[in-house]
């Protein structure tokens, strides 16, 4: 076929693409990571039912986390809508990411600094310390695929970096949700291990980027 | 762009072209000016552009987007390539016989050039340049006199030089 018959065909299928189409299905993704993962830490019964659920949604620190964790996703997401377009900056994701670990940090050194000394390796470390960076990244896995799939409809072109912000937004969906059975409450706490879960699920990303992003 | 995603086909299709244009510079760089597989990849990125017009934003420059693509697809032609086996010395031969695209460009500007001329002029211009004929032979053929040939002739190259400045300018 001559160029020039290409571009009368493909000017003759041209039509209209409402602006924001890339993002709403990239949200449509999320959501239904945020739905799988629902399932997964509530409906799946591989965790123990909750019950004091009315009495913990009263207190901050339970709130906080979620906050974090959908704070962080918040950038990620901004960061894969970037990374999902060619030739696009990702500096206002990679803004709202640190802001969201400074954030936690800063809580974290608060937290750290009231508590009395030789209670704080119990705030750091509390009773699932172990556990919880683990549990965030099963939570994850239906956002990764999701995200993964809507990612690949755009038009990622470095596909390790485009991988890393796809696993750091599918961690913070699968750690917002993971954090409201999780019965920890200390910001020293999350600081660490959410954010272990969430990068780790980032490392998971970067390394399938490659392998499954390509278009 | 912005108009070809609004769905206005004529907007598009001038874009479209234009990026022709551009793509063909660029492979042309990468891979030498006439490597057979050029014309596939300007087609392929432009394909490419369609299909992955969504993810344009409007917020951001056309450019950097478009080279991005085209960058892409010329990586991705890289990796294909490397994967390919060499050919035998006595089938190269029909690694030159493919057609140049290029060349049917070439063509089909020309005879847009000469329908824009009057029609005797067109016609002396083709006899005289294109299918050789001398001077007093298409005189001859027309019925003209040998300088009022030269004469047409002349102008008519000058009215597509003309045209042709116009155009790119």
């Amino acid at each position: 076929m001559r160029t020039d018959e290409l571009i009368a065909v493909l000017a003759g299928a041209a039509t209209p693409v409402p602006p924001g189409r890339a993002q709403r299905r990239l949200l449509l993704a999320c959501l239904i990571g945020l739905a799988g993962a629902v399932f997964l830490v509530f409906g799946a019964h591989l965790l123990p039912a909750k019950h004091d659920f009315a009495e913990q949604i009263r207190t901050a620190p339970f709130w906080m986390k979620p906050a974090y964790a959908a704070w962080f996703a918040v950038g990620a997401f901004m960061l894969v809508d970037r990374m999902g377009r060619p030739g696009a900056k990702p500096t206002a994701g990679r803004l709202v990411l640190i802001g969201a670990l400074v954030a936690i940090a800063g809580l974290a050194a608060i937290n750290l600094a009231t508590t009395a000394p030789d209670l704080r390796m119990h705030a750091l470390i509390g009773r699932s310390a172990r556990f919880c960076p683990i549990a965030i990244m099963i939570s994850a896995i239906p956002a990764l695929v999701a995200v993964m799939i809507a990612l690949r409809g755009m038009a990622p072109t470095r596909l390790t970096r485009a991988g890393l912000a796809a696993g750091l937004l599918a961690g913070g969906v699968g750690a917002s949700v993971y954090a409201l059975w999780c019965r920890e409450t200390t910001a020293a706490f999350v600081a660490v291990w959410y954010t272990l879960g969430i990068v780790a699920v980032g490392g998971v990303g970067a390394l399938l980027g490659p392998l499954v992003l390509r278009w | 762009m912005v108009r070809g995603l609004a769905g206005e086909a004529a907007a598009y299709a001038e874009l479209l072209t234009l990026m022709s244009r551009y793509f063909r510079g660029y492979f042309g760089r990468r891979l030498g000016a006439g490597a057979a597989e050029l014309e596939d990849l300007v087609q392929d990125t432009l394909l490419t552009i369609h299909l992955k017009r969504e993810t344009y934003d409007l917020n951001q420059p056309f450019t950097p987007w478009a080279y991005m693509l085209a960058r892409y697809k010329l990586l991705d032609h890289f990796r294909r390539d490397r994967a390919r086996t060499m050919v035998p010395l006595e089938d190269a031969g029909a690694l030159f016989a493919t057609e140049n695209a290029e060349e049917g460009a070439v063509r089909r500007d020309l005879g847009k050039l000469l329908g824009a001329l009057p029609p005797r002029q067109s016609q002396l211009l083709q006899d005289v340049k294109l299918t050789g004929l001398s001077m007093e032979e298409a005189a001859a053929k027309s019925g003209m006199s040998v300088s009022a040939v030269k004469v047409s002739v002349h102008r008519g190259l000058k009215t597509m030089a003309k045209r042709v400045r116009d155009a790119d300018g």
